[in-house]
């Protein structure tokens, strides 16, 4: 493999050599740094531009072979203005990949535009950040159990510029383990895990001088080969993400076969490589967490969280050696208010883009945003470019569907962690719609009661048995209004007595009389109510079992009516004729023991009736 | 202007405490609801009286029903 790679190498410096020099500029110092420690490698540049021409220079080109360019993630350039501690803040500058004609091939240019165009003999520092994926080539490719994992890295020590470099280094930081081979070129030197190349002085645009290093690498290469984020809001004060991981350890493939125990009892011999576990840094405040795949909850994780962040560490169900897969679900519900604001009459979610996981290369991630039914006017602001699209998606009570705004990221790094604005328009009055569907369901289930109870689904309506009932509901309906009546007529003995009560406080005669008067003709009202029912009730067949009842109860209930009346009027002759209370009340006190017992019987009748 | 957060109307907490009162007054007064059916004869019955103690019914039960979802994690 690494012939192969020479021998690339070498056809390439080749189709170089004559290449003409198109541009003023010159780069004084170049110092560059290639960060392994992970599976990602990250370059970190800094370069110091020189206008060595007459005219105004407001770009830079930087260049990357095609081979790497393929797995370049990320690449930002920064300006660097001011000196060691002081700098001042940071500004991104534009990068955009341009085709310069009369360019050799197989190498990508990226131009970047500088804040200020660069007069003559004027400088400038710019810090290049570029994040590769896939970069670490396991060698060899398949190891057992119990070996350790090695990987080859691959680059060119003198930096590839499309300008002649006058002072450039390079220092490769390793993980703290064995390096087994690194290419000697002069003026290389080794200082614990980092290897550097150079200073090197005066080099013509496009120097090449491949370089590879073989070291062991034991951190587990976590890839998501896919990663769906689904951000679903509701404005009754929740955000729920799901996150559906499909993870690849995408180190040296594994050969031989797994043993449980050594995994268990020699953890630090074998199966170095494995992923054990895996941290997802969530946002504070995250609340129902959860961890499953699709055969149910997977028990093997824990959670903390401070008031900073929630940190979930979670354990496949079997260790991943290389080559393995595995598939699972995180979820976790966060308070509204801490990631949705309003601003100019918009709404707008704000979210972090990548996987709260560290050191995860994602092949494809898809951000799906789940905006609540009702919204319109939707945009997105992403700080790096995305595919995009709208789809719509059926949730809890919905009829129209929800807006579902779709990002598609290919060859995500942690670099992505940015936040993402989703702005749109959401009335407040939309939020009534689920209860309002609620609450039009349970009516519907009332309507129908009603109508079942009204509608007549009897299928002969001339057959006696259905005459029989309606004749029958008919006795029912009378008899209800015979009871409503009787029991007004006991009202209004209670509120006679009511009365008596307060002549025996108050003595106020006239007062009695006129209540007296007043219930008197209300009850003559509803005696003359009676008769038409009662006359109904003798006429009907189906009421003669009750009739007897019905008519003792009329009687009685007249026979209690006078009594009453007659206490009544002894009562109100007592006061008139100022007789005192003890008398008054030994003369009533025989027909009150007769009241007594009427209302009893009455009561006893109104019951049995009730019970039809 | 600013960016203002912005939170449910309601806050969450009170979720379990609304829907438990809310489908209690609910259920109550879908009880009575049925009780008027089964005991008022078919000429006796008011049809606006049904109507209204339905509708009445229906408002608490769909706003403790919604509470109830909100409560256990279910956010429409």
């Amino acid at each position: 493999m690494k012939i192969g790679v020479r021998l690339d190498v070498l056809v390439f410096t080749i189709a170089l050599l004559s290449v003409p020099v198109l541009s003023d500029l010159i780069l004084s110092k170049v110092d560059r740094r290639i960060d392994l420690t992970s599976q990602i490698a990250r370059i970190t540049s800094t370069l110091k531009v020189e206008n060595a021409g007459n005219d105004l220079v407001s770009e830079v080109l930087l260049t990357i072979p095609d081979n790497q360019a393929k797995n370049l993630a990320y690449l930002t350039a920064t300006s660097n203005e001011g000196k060691g501690k002081v700098k001042a803040s940071a500004v991104n500058l534009p990068v955009e990949v341009v085709h310069p004609k009369g360019m050799p091939p197989a190498l990508t240019f990226y131009s970047v535009s500088l804040p200020k165009g660069l007069g003559k003999g004027e400088t400038f520092t710019l810090d290049v950040l570029a994040v590769f994926t896939h970069a670490l080539q396991p060698f060899p490719e398949e190891i057992t159990q119990a070996n350790i994992q090695l990987v080859v890295f691959s680059d060119t020590a003198h930096f590839l510029s499309p300008y002649t470099v006058k002072v450039q280094s390079l220092i490769v930081k390793l993980p703290e383990a064995r390096i087994e081979s690194y290419t000697k070129i002069e003026n290389t030197k080794i200082h614990g895990s980092e290897i550097k190349y150079g200073p090197y002085e005066n080099l013509p645009p496009f120097s090449y001088s491949p370089i590879g290093v073989h070291f062991e690498a034991n951190q587990p290469f976590v890839v998501a080969q896919e990663l769906v984020r689904e951000i679903e809001i509701s404005h009754w004060g929740n955000v729920q993400v799901t996150e559906h991981y499909n993870l690849v350890h995408g180190g040296a493939r594994s050969k031989g076969e797994f043993s449980r125990l050594d995994y268990q009892s020699r953890r630090y011999v074998g199966g170095a490589s494995a992923v054990r576990s895996l941290v997802a840094k969530l946002p504070p405040r995250a609340h129902s967490v959860y961890y499953r795949d699709e055969i149910g909850n997977i028990s093997t994780s824990n959670l903390w969280s401070d008031s900073k962040k929630t940190e979930l560490e979670i354990e496949p169900r079997y260790p991943m050696f290389g080559g393995w897969r595995t598939a699972f679900t995180i979820g976790y519900g966060l308070p509204l208010q801490d990631f949705l604001f309003r601003a100019e009459g918009r709404r707008y979610l704000d979210f972090s883009f990548g996987c709260p996981m560290n050191e995860v290369v994602i092949d494809t991630l898809i951000v799906k945003v789940v905006l609540p039914e009702g919204s319109t006017d939707i945009s997105v602001s992403v700080p790096f470019p995305v595919k995009q699209w709208q789809e719509t998606k059926f949730s809890h009570l919905d009829v129209i569907g929800r807006p579902v705004i779709v990002l598609e990221k290919t060859n995500a790094v942690p670099e992505h962690n940015q936040h993402f604005q989703v702005y749109y328009k959401f009335s407040n009055l939309s939020m009534l719609r689920e209860p309002l569907m609620l609450i039009s369901g349970f009516f519907l289930l009332f309507v129908a009661g009603i109508i079942y109870m009204h509608a007549d689904l009897a299928i002969s309506k001339s057959s006696p048995s259905y005459l029989a009932k309606l004749q029958w509901d008919e006795v029912l309906a009378v008899i209800q209004q015979f009871q409503n009546n009787i029991n007004r007529c006991l009202t209004i003995h209670d509120k006679l007595e009511a009365s008596l009560r307060d002549l025996s406080r108050t003595g106020d005669v006239q007062a009695c009389k006129a209540a007296r008067k007043a219930f008197d003709g209300l009850l003559k009202d509803l005696s003359k109510d009676l008769k038409p029912l009662l006359a109904f009730l003798q006429s009907s067949p189906q009421a003669s079992q009750i009739l007897p009842k019905v008519e003792e109860l009329v009687v009685k209930e007249k026979d209690l009516q006078e009594k009453l009346m007659a206490k009544h009027s002894m009562v109100v002759d007592g006061y008139e004729k100022k007789s005192g209370g003890r008398e008054i009340e030994n003369r009533i006190a025989l027909q009150q023991q007769k009241i007594t017992a009427l209302r009893q019987e009455v009561d006893d009748l109104l019951e049995f009736i009730e019970e039809i | 202007m600013a960016p203002k957060a912005i939170a449910s109307p309601i806050p969450d907490a009170w979720y379990p405490t609304l829907s438990v009162f809310m489908l209690a007054i609910g259920l109550v007064v879908t009880a009575s609801f049925f009780i008027y059916e089964a005991t008022s004869s078919r000429k006796t019955r008011s049809l606006a009286k049904e109507l209204v103690t339905g509708a009445v019914a229906s408002v608490f039960l769909g706003f403790g029903s919604l509470f109830l979802l909100l409560a256990s994690g279910v956010y429409v």
